[in-house]
């Protein structure tokens, strides 16, 4: 497995190992008369493989799109490094350092692997319109500079061979690892990951476990993962927190949580429910 | 990490450049060596013609990067070029500004009143945003004839002289069409430059899945407003360079009905590609000039028919084709053009 090496800047900055990286206090996140989400709150400690778990609708995605500032709660507070990010858009959170992969499919249909990485890497990059325009001399430059670490991506994720072909056209378990790509091309300091083995099979899932791995033992970075596979979440889980219906019903390690009456409860409820 | 740093570079390198091989390079050279002598070499109105085209080129390739490329549709692409060229014109006729500075000026004019429309497009989409660009032809032609008759010249219109540089005056057929070949190829090489770097892919992304861009870090609004803004300046140097071109400016030469024109050179060119601009721009062009020419010889032909009809059915008949295009071949000529690329390179070995 090729290596990828920690961005520069982030090893620079070591975060102090007790302070979270991420953290949510109390949010609250309703559409209209539905109640998404009603009081949660979580930590996620630097370094950690974080599992977020529940049954279907339990608000799993929604805590990813408050954390990520794609939906803003009515109550509560979030926060990245102790700096207050509720109510920032979207992008500016993501300059921040928060990067994230999606349930399903969210790729650049219109562009090649290398261009959808590339993008990853636009908030690293300073490339305006006039300098495009000319582009010879700074905006080539750059290009050259940024297509460098893109390609550590590439290799670190196996698709060396596909790189110039459009995402369009590659098969569900590929597009999942270019999703990753982009995520990685932005140098996240915390990565938030919807359900990336959903529709997979087993040996793509593997993989995945693999990459999801080896991120955070390269990168040092958190993963916060939502996961429905309990087999994986309880291998590579460091800790878990478990939503029903909007609300926290346990946290803690998986062995912990694998013997958790209210979680089990949750679970086979889900099932009657079904 | 195997290969060493330079080995790479070169390697990106050439997967960045446009012409790779030295039969692209022959063609390449082969095309310029006629745009270069065309005034020598052309019959009839050939120079007159290709003159016509630089224009519209120029103007297509504006509305490929906001419609094609960044995904925002525009049906006031022509109004954009009126204020280009009212804003160059006013400033030529009544100020004698050298069109050194009317032509960008006239891009810049035309750039900010585009991007007023990129602000709209953060809260409209598809529909209703084309039909809000729409309203950007009707300001167009309202403000040009009711603000004063010493700016704009209300229904009269602006009269302009030549541009000139000192002595030398662009007052011929063959003089003012090297300047806009002048300009038209560093347009064009500006739109692949653009595209090719980090504001073409933010436009794609922004295109393809606006959520996420921003998730990545692509500020939506901002892109949106830009792509407007830039596809309004090309329209605005498009409209300068028209100005100077027939020396008479009025607002009834930019229409609703030309910017939909534009669209669909897009359409049969191909959405999202800067070739498919030109190839668009040039093809349907084309054939509007084979209508006027052929519409007379038809009705000579047919009298009974009556050379109004004949040039409303030809005409009918090319917005069919657009029709076609849309139904049969939505990706346009470029895509059918790289699949022929395409197996002329692999040519002695076919899988
Ligand atoms: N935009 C929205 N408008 C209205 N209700 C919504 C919206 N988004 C989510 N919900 C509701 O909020 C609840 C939680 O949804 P969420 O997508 O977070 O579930 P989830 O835990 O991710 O489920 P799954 O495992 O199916 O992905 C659901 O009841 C859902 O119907
Ligand atoms: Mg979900």
């Amino acid at each position: 497995m090729p290596e990828l090496a920690a961005a520069p800047e982030l090893a620079a900055v070591p975060a102090p190992a007790t302070a979270p990286i991420m953290r949510a206090d109390g949010i609250t996140l309703r559409f209209g008369g539905v109640t998404a989400l009603s009081d949660v709150s979580f930590e996620i400690g630097a370094s950690e493989i974080h599992a977020i778990i529940g049954p279907n609708g339990a608000g799993k995605s929604c805590t990813l799109n408050c954390m990520n500032g794609f939906s803003l709660p009515q109550q509560g507070r979030l926060f990245f490094r102790e700096q207050d990010i509720t109510g920032l858009p979207p992008h500016r959170i993501a300059r921040l350092g928060v990067g994230r992969t999606f349930q399903g499919l969210q790729l650049f249909a219109g562009l090649s692997v290398v261009d959808n990485l590339l993008t990853g890497r636009h908030m690293h990059m300073k490339t305006g319109a006039l300098q495009g325009f000319v582009y010879r001399g700074w905006a080539h430059a750059e290009e050259l500079r940024e297509r460098r670490r893109v390609e550590e991506i590439i290799d670190f994720l196996e698709i060396k061979n596909i790189r110039h072909k459009l995402v369009g056209s590659l098969s569900y378990g590929l597009r999942k690892r270019v999703d990753l790509g982009r995520a990685l091309a932005m140098d996240p300091r915390v990565l938030l990951m919807d359900e990336p083995m959903a529709g997979m099979n087993l040996e793509e899932k593997e993989d995945m476990v693999r990459f999801v791995i080896d991120i955070r033992e390269a990168l040092d970075i958190p993963v916060v993962i939502v996961e429905h596979d309990m087999h994986v979440v309880m291998d590579i889980a460091d800790r878990i927190t478990v939503l029903d219906w909007g609300h926290v019903i346990a946290r803690g390690g998986p062995q912990a949580i694998k013997g958790d009456p209210a979680v089990i409860k949750a679970y086979l409820g889900a099932e009657v429910r079904r | 990490m195997t290969l060493p740093g330079g080995v790479h570079a070169e390697t990106y390198q050439q997967d960045r450049a446009l012409i790779r091989t030295r039969w692209q390079w022959l063609w390449f050279a082969g095309f310029v060596a006629v745009l270069l002598l065309l005034p020598f070499i052309g019959i009839g109105k050939a120079v007159g013609i290709a003159t016509v085209i630089g224009i519209t080129l120029i103007a297509v390739l504006g509305l490929q990067l906001t419609s094609g490329c960044a995904g925002q549709i525009n049906m006031g692409q022509s109004a954009f070029m009126g204020v280009g060229a009212y804003a160059a014109g006013a400033l030529a006729a009544n100020l004698h500004w050298s069109f050194l500075l009317t032509i960008p000026i006239g891009g810049i004019s035309a750039a900010v009143f585009g991007a007023v429309f990129g602000l709209a497009a953060l809260r409209i989409k598809g529909f209703y945003l084309a039909l809000t660009t729409i309203a950007a032809q009707f300001i167009f032609t309202f403000a040009m004839l009711k603000l004063p008759k010493e700016w704009f010249g209300q229904s009269e219109g602006l009269r302009l002289d030549p541009a000139a540089l000192g002595s030398f005056a662009f007052n011929t057929d063959n003089r003012i069409y090297y300047l806009v070949l002048a300009v038209a190829a560093l347009m064009t090489y500006g739109a692949w430059g653009l595209m090719r770097s980090r504001t073409g892919r933010a436009f794609i992304a922004v295109r393809d899945n606006d959520n996420a861009a921003e998730v990545i870090g692509i500020n939506v609004f901002y892109y949106k407003t830009l792509a407007f803004f830039i596809g309004a300046f090309y329209a605005g140097i498009a409209g300068a360079l028209w100005a100077y071109y027939v020396r008479y400016v009025q607002a009834d030469q930019f229409t609703l009905w030309l910017s939909v024109w534009y669209l669909g050179m897009l359409i049969v060119g191909g959405m999202g590609s800067i070739l498919g601009a030109i190839i668009g721009a040039v093809v349907i062009r084309l054939l509007q000039e084979l209508i006027t020419v052929a519409g007379p010889q038809v009705a000579d032909v047919l009298p009974a028919l009556g050379g109004q009809f004949v040039f409303a059915a030809m005409n009918m008949l090319l917005g069919g084709l657009i029709i076609v295009f849309v139904i049969f071949e939505p990706r346009g000529l470029v895509h059918r053009w790289n699949i022929v690329k395409e197996s002329y390179r692999i040519w002695p070995f076919p899988h």
